[in-house]
């Protein structure tokens, strides 16, 4: 406390500073940012509107407001700052302090309003919509915060806290210019473990297994609504703008009434909403009325536009068309977006359902296409490089690849028993020494000489070999997950690498390993590697985002030393940056924004 | 009989469905043909006669134990690149006005429900795209032109499967709408029971019938639309044997699944 006392007293002789580009952590919470307070003059405020109570490990309660950002605003910045000098206050423990507060609040804290994206079929282009809304938003000043009340998708990622959120809001919050994601803008994520059943993660925790039937008949009805209430009301005091983003068709009415990522989600935030119609696929006028007219009378004036997207050629011949919807729903179409090409991560493996292969560079690398794939975005810095990724399940498949990648799974043991019946096993051993293996979390632990699961945690009780490729042991002890950001450095070259574990089961690593990570409590050291054998094993999830370690890998590709010297390394993070700025210039510029924003502000 | 089998969206499962229903007639001793006006494709198979159709009309044909003849699909649309179209008329090359294509087309209809006891027509892309309603040939044109009723396939597995089968009959021009007579939902997986309800309020609300759901199945049948990734065309009588094979096993499945075949040959003779 009183370090922070000291602190405060700093910046308060420090005067006022707006961002503060030298600073090695800038920007921490969000582009833009007023830095002039890096320690909160106010601690603690106890204003429940900025922060809570929070119980800490040895019982006591520590006033918490991590997650607040007021101070962080240039106005709110600026103008507490020039209190404290108008009134020739030097203590941070001057009494008078409470009134600047206050009269900050008043000025400058208001509850933000919110927008929901729907969409008339999932792939209709919901997630990119925000995302382009995010970033049009954050330009214009506003502070900016994606939602997504029920996400269902395998790829998750882990926030700075190690919560578990869905890889898009991750990607729609960089849009929002914030540098951390948290898991209130996805507070239930559903991760299917087959065709009926699912894990429910709330507010980035495991909450559950849930069958359909339960989900709706007890999740819904029970907890899910208070949940998204209580995010969505944490959000709205924190941003000025929360863009929500609807899940599948908004007009399932087999489950209208227990639907809340839609509608449902809509009413608790009293949001206006958009519907985005995919055109590509033709039936898109018939999509919009029939989504619009099966919302029941009383919500339907909840929709305030409508969005034709993805479509290719001339957008004028789609005109006249849009005017006649416009007139039989009495609803703006508020904007034809073109088709856009994009580098983004694929979201859901219904993208990957029937993908044989991506891309036709000169370097072939065989994806091992998992029954229970997880996490697949990793494979996307793949795409950057002058390679063809090919899903393959046949060991003949393998014939003739430069390189074998063993990805994340939701179950680890079973997929290594689909992959020796499937007699991939045999395959990629033969091919030891030959060309690079790399495995990553679930494909990691398959590398080993075993998997020790004496609980039945993962699979049927037992032990069940490895592919051998390393000496490691990997054992399910208890049902602990384990959900942290990495960031660290690739040992053999000193460069960074970035990423996320999310896993269950240790591994007792006996190879020299790949990573140093950086932890508060000292150096670790991750992964495993056998140069001369080419055989890469690493826990961390987009391990290959960064060009270091990726490029190092492709190196081990025949021949791709060669290849990977005509293009420069890039970082996975700048080419989502310019997909995110693509995409909300295409937006932008083929919307009537005046229109959207009145809609966001309530005006319409 | 007649019917012609409409899609809520292109790749909804119309080539699918169509052949289905050609194999179940077929397979009844019914002398049954495949037709769709016209067809924007970037495959094409050749009949015997030298005439490109597109592959969709020649895979129905084989499954309905009958040569595939330029009739089945006598409007062919190639695009070109950059907005442009060659209209094939009859196997060739021809630039004529709208209203031509529709007469061409229902004139090879005519000749097939002479020669055979039932049509079955595929429909193509959407039946209302709104820009497009006035110009339809395959789908509104058919239908106004030789009173054919219909059967709408959805794909409910992009989700939006009810707001599109309402939103076309909502769409569809009143004087064709009460030939719209029943729905079949595509690509369903999980238990069909959750369906009750929503399957029970589009009946009341349209007065279609609900025909059935089709279980999620990898296909065999190349789809020939332009937008789906093809490869190579069919080859040999091995080949036509396997799509017939296929088909059989489908056919087992949707009725397996209490596909209503019945009800769609009430339909085809209504």
């Amino acid at each position: 406390m009183d370090n922070i006392t000291k602190k405060v007293k700093e910046e308060i002789e420090r005067g006022w500073i707006g961002p503060d580009k030298s600073c090695p952590y800038h920007p921490c919470h969000f582009t833009g940012q007023d830095c002039t307070f890096c320690y909160c003059p106010f601690y603690p405020c106890h204003d429940e509107d900025l922060g809570q109570i929070l119980r800490s490990k040895r019982g006591s309660d520590v006033w918490d407001c991590s997650y607040c950002l007021f101070i962080h605003r240039q106005e709110t910045g600026k103008f507490v700052m020039s209190e404290i000098k108008r009134m020739g206050i030097t203590e941070p423990k001057d009494p008078r302090m409470k009134s600047i507060l206050t009269e900050a609040k008043a000025r400058y804290f208001r509850k933000g309003r919110s927008m929901m994206v729907l969409g008339a079929t999932s792939d209709a282009g919901k997630s990119i919509a925000v995302v382009a809304i995010c970033r049009i938003l954050h330009k214009r000043g506003y502070l900016v915060s994606p939602f997504k009340s029920q996400n269902m998708s395998l790829n998750s990622k882990v926030t700075r806290r190690g919560f578990e959120v869905a890889m898009i809001q991750t990607i729609q919050s960089k849009a929002a210019g914030l540098r951390n994601p948290d898991q209130y803008m996805n507070p239930i994520l559903l991760k299917p473990k087959g065709d009926t059943i699912s894990q429910v993660i709330v507010e980035g925790e495991p909450y559950g297994d849930f069958n359909v039937k339960d989900y709706y008949g007890k999740f819904v009805t029970g907890p899910g609504a208070e949940i998204v209430e209580r995010n969505i009301e944490f959000l709205k005091k924190r941003y000025d703008a929360v863009v929500m983003e609807g899940a599948g068709s908004p007009a399932e009415i087999n489950i209208y009434d227990k639907d809340i990522a839609n509608i449902g989600a809509a009413k608790i935030a009293d949001a206006p909403c958009i519907l985005i119609v995919n055109v590509e696929w033709g039936g898109a006028f018939a999509y919009a009325v029939g989504t619009v007219k099966l919302i029941p009378e009383e919500d339907r004036g909840r929709i305030k536009g409508i969005i034709l997207n993805n479509i290719r050629g001339d957008i004028s011949r789609m005109a006249p068309g849009a005017k006649e919807l416009e007139k039989i729903l009495g609803i703006p179409v508020l904007g034809m977006v073109p088709h856009i090409g994009l580098e983004l991560p694929l979201e859901d493996s219904e993208t990957l359902r029937g993908m044989k292969s991506k891309g036709t560079g000169s370097m072939v690398i065989s994806v091992v296409r998992l029954p229970r794939i997880a996490n697949f975005t990793d494979l996307d810095p793949l795409f950057m490089e002058d390679t063809t990724v090919k899903f393959i399940t046949e060991p003949e498949e393998l014939e003739g690849t430069g390189a074998i990648v063993i990805p994340g799974t939701k179950n680890t043991v079973n997929d290594l028993m689909w992959m020796k019946e499937k007699g991939l096993d045999k395959a990629i051993k033969d091919l030891k020494g030959k060309v690079p293996i790399l495995g990553i979390c679930g494909g990691y632990q398959m590398m080993g000489l075993a998997l020790e699961d004496p609980n039945g945690i993962e699979g049927p009780r037992g032990t069940v070999d490895g592919l051998g490729l390393f000496d490691n042991i990997t054992r399910w002890n208890e049902n602990n997950k384990k959900t942290i950001q990495d960031e660290g450095v690739f040992i053999r070259t000193g460069e960074p690498v970035t990423g996320y574990e999310v896993h269950m089961g240790d591994t007792e690593i006996r190879e020299e390993p790949l990573f140093r990570i950086e932890r508060f409590t000292g150096d670790e050291t991750e992964g495993s590697f056998r140069e001369k054998e080419m055989l890469f094993g690493t826990y961390i999830h987009g391990v290959l985002e960064k060009p270091s370690f990726r490029r190092f890998f492709l190196s081990f590709v025949k021949g791709g030393e060669g290849i990977l010297s005509t293009s420069p390394p890039k970082d996975y993070d700048d080419l989502i940056e310019e997909n995110i700025e693509k995409l909300a210039s295409a937006f932008e510029s083929n919307m009537d924004m005046e229109e959207l924003m009145k809609i966001l502000e309530g005006e319409r | 009989m007649k019917v012609i089998f409409l899609g809520t969206s292109s790749g909804a499962g119309k080539t699918t469905v169509t052949a289905l229903y050609c194999r179940y007639l077929s397979r009844k001793g019914v002398s049954v043909a495949p037709f769709k006006a016209s067809n924007l494709s970037l495959n094409s198979y050749v009949t015997k006669e030298g005439h490109k159709i597109g592959t969709g009309q020649a895979f129905q044909a084989w499954v309905s134990g009958v040569e595939p003849t330029i009739d089945m699909n006598p409007v062919l649309l190639r695009p070109l690149g950059g907005g442009a179209i060659d209209v094939i008329v009859n196997g060739k090359k021809q630039s004529i006005p709208q209203e031509e294509v529709l007469k061409e087309a229902c004139g090879a209809f005519d000749r097939l429900s002479k020669k055979y006891e039932a049509v079955v027509c595929e429909g193509s892309g959407s039946p209302a795209e709104l820009n497009l309603l006035d110009r339809d040939v395959a789908n509104i044109g058919m239908m106004r032109e030789r009173n054919v009723p219909a059967v709408l396939v959805g794909d409910i597995e992009r989700g939006g499967a009810f707001a599109a089968m309402y939103g076309t009959w909502l769409l569809i021009p009143e004087d064709v709408r009460p030939l719209l007579k029943g729905f079949i939902i595509n690509r369903f997986r999980g238990d069909p029971s959750i369906l009750g309800e929503a399957v029970e309020r589009i009946e009341k609300l349209t007065g279609m019938s609900f025909i059935g759901t089709i279980p999620y199945m990898d296909l065999r049948f190349p789809e020939e639309d332009s937008l789906s990734d093809t490869r190579g065309g069919p080859e040999g009588p091995a080949m036509m044997e396997a799509f017939v094979k296929n088909a059989d096993s489908l056919l087992e499945t949707a009725e397996q699944y209490g596909l209503d075949l019945k009800k769609i040959e009430e339909i085809s003779s209504s």
